[in-house]
């Protein structure tokens, strides 16, 4: 946890593999062009596991596109830049060097895989085709690295391979679309709900082979979810996003410890728990926002949070490191004071 | 109440690839649903659960055991006579987004089954139009704001409540929760859960609560019982605390210790275990059906396969804590069964970290 505790000077210095810089994404509507995602800005290291939570629609997915510049019509990156090193400014690239990138130096499973795999092919197919597409010239060596990560993973490898993706369960073809992604040796790992269809034993397995992967090929992932407890089992870092804003970014273990931000604070708050006393967790009030009834000026959340003021109604907070390697987006106190 | 005495359902396929096949989805399930009272189900994607829930309501036949309701056997009636009883048990689907029509505005959607019962009832139109709004209320929503939406107009938590409404027209005495709150919002899951706590509190429906997400079953309210089912077999029960902390069978310990663990507020509990291997149907497993993943198995598992009796009555001979063992927080042992030879207490969830 020390480690992660850095000065600005010295995060400066240790290079990302992806930063991302006031990234605004907007989507066409019949209200003219919304933000889904607003002046985010995240990096991305090596050797660190990034886990971004936040509640449906708060723009997560979108956010994880942008990192392959795959945010599909109507959506658009409006403005911000993501730089991957050895690559460059994704959202400048387009055609061959773009699908290139893609898959390649980053590897990414999508939100609801299980239903991303070619119908008419077999898993080992499409494995080939991957290996050809990015130019990989020892196919056996790819094909033994894909059984190796599949049996890792709890799958009869053998059976995977020459299947269809309608002889597979959804928890198998998720598990797929993981040991595809990682199978073409990425530097980079972005994993958006990866254990969703999963029970509790299977999700274990695969969070325990996603960290054995991302530490030996020393990798920066972005794991996507919004389940606090997987977050908290992989991630080296925690972002919080609402309302396509990072809210709250800092150290995984000081963030679900000491919480800086009221919508952090309520997330962590409304989560089911295993131990301790049930009537102690709180339901957060009202609904999460979508594109339409997001406020469009002051703070996103007011509506929601039990410490907005008047200041709240007019001043968009800015993302800012309030102490050495946290950072938060909050007009109130860092210990939950009003401003 | 609803009694079920050792329910079976087999399916038989016929694979173009796999060839003929047999499944035991339920291996002879048993358990007790007071008035008021929660039985919740936990366990692995395919051991059965959704089968159960399907039996209890009607939608699926048993082919052994029997379910009684309200002191009714109901395998010797005709399916005629044995709709009234299934109208009193009424199951909440996994899936708000598709159990509800999205042609349908809310009020529709709670009319027709009203007008159904109306006929049985006698209710007038104003008096379907009154229970319409009551149900929205106590299922808390607003019925002037929501009766003339339609379902993509409502948020994930408010279209399970208006499942959950839907559900209440017909007066059920219990209510099957099948994954009810996986797809919801977490911020939203706790509003639901404590949904159902209230319906059990006020109205004394009993609740029946499938889930594979363990810590959930612990908010459905008080004096609640956990079943542990694994392929088919229900292989460890309790009430719900008991079970989760001080937990006898090596499955129940695997399974509650791949909970995630809440780093930072939580620590992972001493004895956490991981099964040796993955479930692998095709095995054949004529002792404990857990045998070729468990840690703890011995020849004598694979000899036959143990029965659940209660804790400390003596299955596993020498080694059998009973029920005195006291995990710090257990409560009381009350009527804890399993089916292990060689059962033992082990802290396998997380525990409160010290800040
Ligand atoms: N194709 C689209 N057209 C219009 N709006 C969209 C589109 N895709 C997403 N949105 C909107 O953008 C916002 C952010 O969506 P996004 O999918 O990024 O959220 P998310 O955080 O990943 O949610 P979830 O947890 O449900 O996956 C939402 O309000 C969503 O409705
Ligand atoms: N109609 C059917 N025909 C053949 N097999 C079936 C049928 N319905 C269920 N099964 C099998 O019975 C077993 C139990 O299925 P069930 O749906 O009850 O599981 P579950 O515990 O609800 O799983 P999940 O957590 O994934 O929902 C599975 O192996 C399933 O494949
Ligand atoms: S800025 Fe104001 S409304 Fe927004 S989270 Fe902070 S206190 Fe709440
Ligand atoms: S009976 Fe034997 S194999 Fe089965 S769970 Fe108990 S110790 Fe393990
Ligand atoms: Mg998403
Ligand atoms: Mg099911």
């Amino acid at each position: 946890m020390t480690e992660t505790l850095q000065t600005p000077a010295a995060t400066e210095d240790r290079s990302a593999e992806v930063s991302v810089r006031d990234l605004t994404v907007v989507y066409r509507t019949d209200r003219g062009e919304l933000p889904a995602v607003s002046r985010a800005g995240i990096e991305l290291r090596a050797g660190e596991i990034t886990g971004l939570v936040g509640e449906s629609g708060s723009g997560k997915s979108t956010l994880a596109l942008s990192l392959l510049n795959a945010v599909p019509a109507p959506g658009r990156i409006a403005s911000g830049s993501v730089e991957v090193a050895g690559v460059g400014d994704v959202t400048k690239l387009e055609g061959k060097r773009l699908r290139r990138v893609r898959g390649g130096a980053l590897g990414y499973v999508f939100q609801a895989s299980q239903n991303s795999l070619n119908p008419l092919k077999t898993v080992g197919k499409q494995l080939l085709d991957l290996g050809r597409s990015h130019e990989v010239e020892d196919l056996q060596g790819l094909v033994r690295r894909a059984r190796e990560l599949a049996e890792r993973m709890g799958l009869d490898a053998d059976r995977v391979l020459d299947s269809y993706q309608h002889e597979l369960s959804g928890g198998m073809r998720q598990r797929v679309g993981i040991v595809l992604a990682l199978v073409l040796n990425a530097r980079v790992l972005i994993l958006d709900e990866p254990t969703t269809a999963l029970d509790m034993i299977s999700q274990a397995a695969v969070l325990d082979i996603v960290r054995a992967v991302h530490r030996e090929n020393n990798l920066a992932t972005l794991i996507v979810t919004h389940d606090m407890g997987v977050v908290s089992e992989v991630a080296d870092r925690l972002a919080v996003m609402y309302g396509g804003r990072i809210v709250e970014h800092g150290p995984a273990l000081e963030v679900l410890q000491r919480p800086s931000h009221p919508y952090t604070r309520a997330l962590i708050g409304a989560t089911a728990r295993i131990v301790g006393d049930t009537t102690r967790a709180r339901a957060l009030p009202g609904r999460p926002p979508d594109l339409t009834t997001l406020a469009t000026t002051g703070c996103v959340f007011r509506d929601r949070c039990p410490l907005a003021s008047a200041v709240c109604e007019e001043e968009d907070p800015a993302l800012v490191e309030w102490t050495p390697g946290r950072y938060r987006a909050c007009h109130a106190d860092p210990t939950g004071d009003r401003p | 109440m609803i009694e079920a005495r050792n329910i079976t359902r087999t399916y038989r396929t016929h694979g173009a690839f796999t060839g003929p096949r047999t499944v035991h989805a339920l291996r002879g399930v048993d358990f007790t649903l007071p008035k008021g009272g929660a039985v919740s189900f936990i366990g692995e994607s395919g051991c059965g659960k959704t089968t159960l829930g399907k039996i209890l309501t009607g939608l699926e036949t048993f082919d052994g055991g029997e379910l009684v309701v309200d002191g009714t056997e109901l395998s010797g009636l005709s399916p005629r006579r044995r709709a009234p009883y299934f109208r009193r048990i009424q199951m909440v689907h996994q899936d708000p987004y598709s159990a509800l029509n999205p042609t349908r505005t809310v009020g529709q959607i709670l009319g027709d089954p009203l007008r159904m019962r109306a006929k049985e009832t006698g209710a007038s139109r104003r008096e379907q139009e009154d229970r319409a709004a009551e149900l929205l209320e106590l299922v808390g929503l607003q019925p002037d704001g929501v009766l003339g939406k339609y379902p993509h107009q409502l948020s994930g938590g408010q279209r399970q409540r208006v499942v959950i409404a839907r559900a209440l027209t017909v007066d059920p005495e219990v209510l099957i929760a099948d994954e009810a709150v996986s797809m919801i919002d977490v911020s939203m899951r706790l509003g639901i859960l404590s949904l159902l706590r209230d319906l059990r509190e006020r109205l004394g429906i009993s609740l029946l609560f499938i889930t594979h997400d363990v810590a959930t079953a612990r908010y459905v309210g008080e004096g609640g019982e956990l079943h542990v089912i694994y392929r088919g077999q229900v292989i460890e029960r309790g009430p719900t605390d008991r079970v989760i902390q001080a937990p006898v069978h090596p499955y129940t310990q695997c399974l509650l210790s791949a909970i995630p663990v809440l780093r930072g507020i939580e620590e992972p509990g001493p004895d956490r275990l991981v099964p040796l291997a993955s479930l692998d149907e095709r095995t054949d497993t004529p002792g404990c059906l857990f045998a070729p993943r468990c840690p703890f198995a011995t020849d004598a598992c694979t000899a036959e396969r143990p029965a659940l009796v209660r804790l400390g009555d003596g299955a596993g001979g020498a080694d059998d804590p009973g029920g005195a063992d006291g995990a710090a927080g257990a409560g009381d042992a009350g009527d804890h069964r399993h089916a292990c030879l060689h059962p033992e207490a082990r802290h396998v969830v997380a525990v409160e970290a010290a800040v």
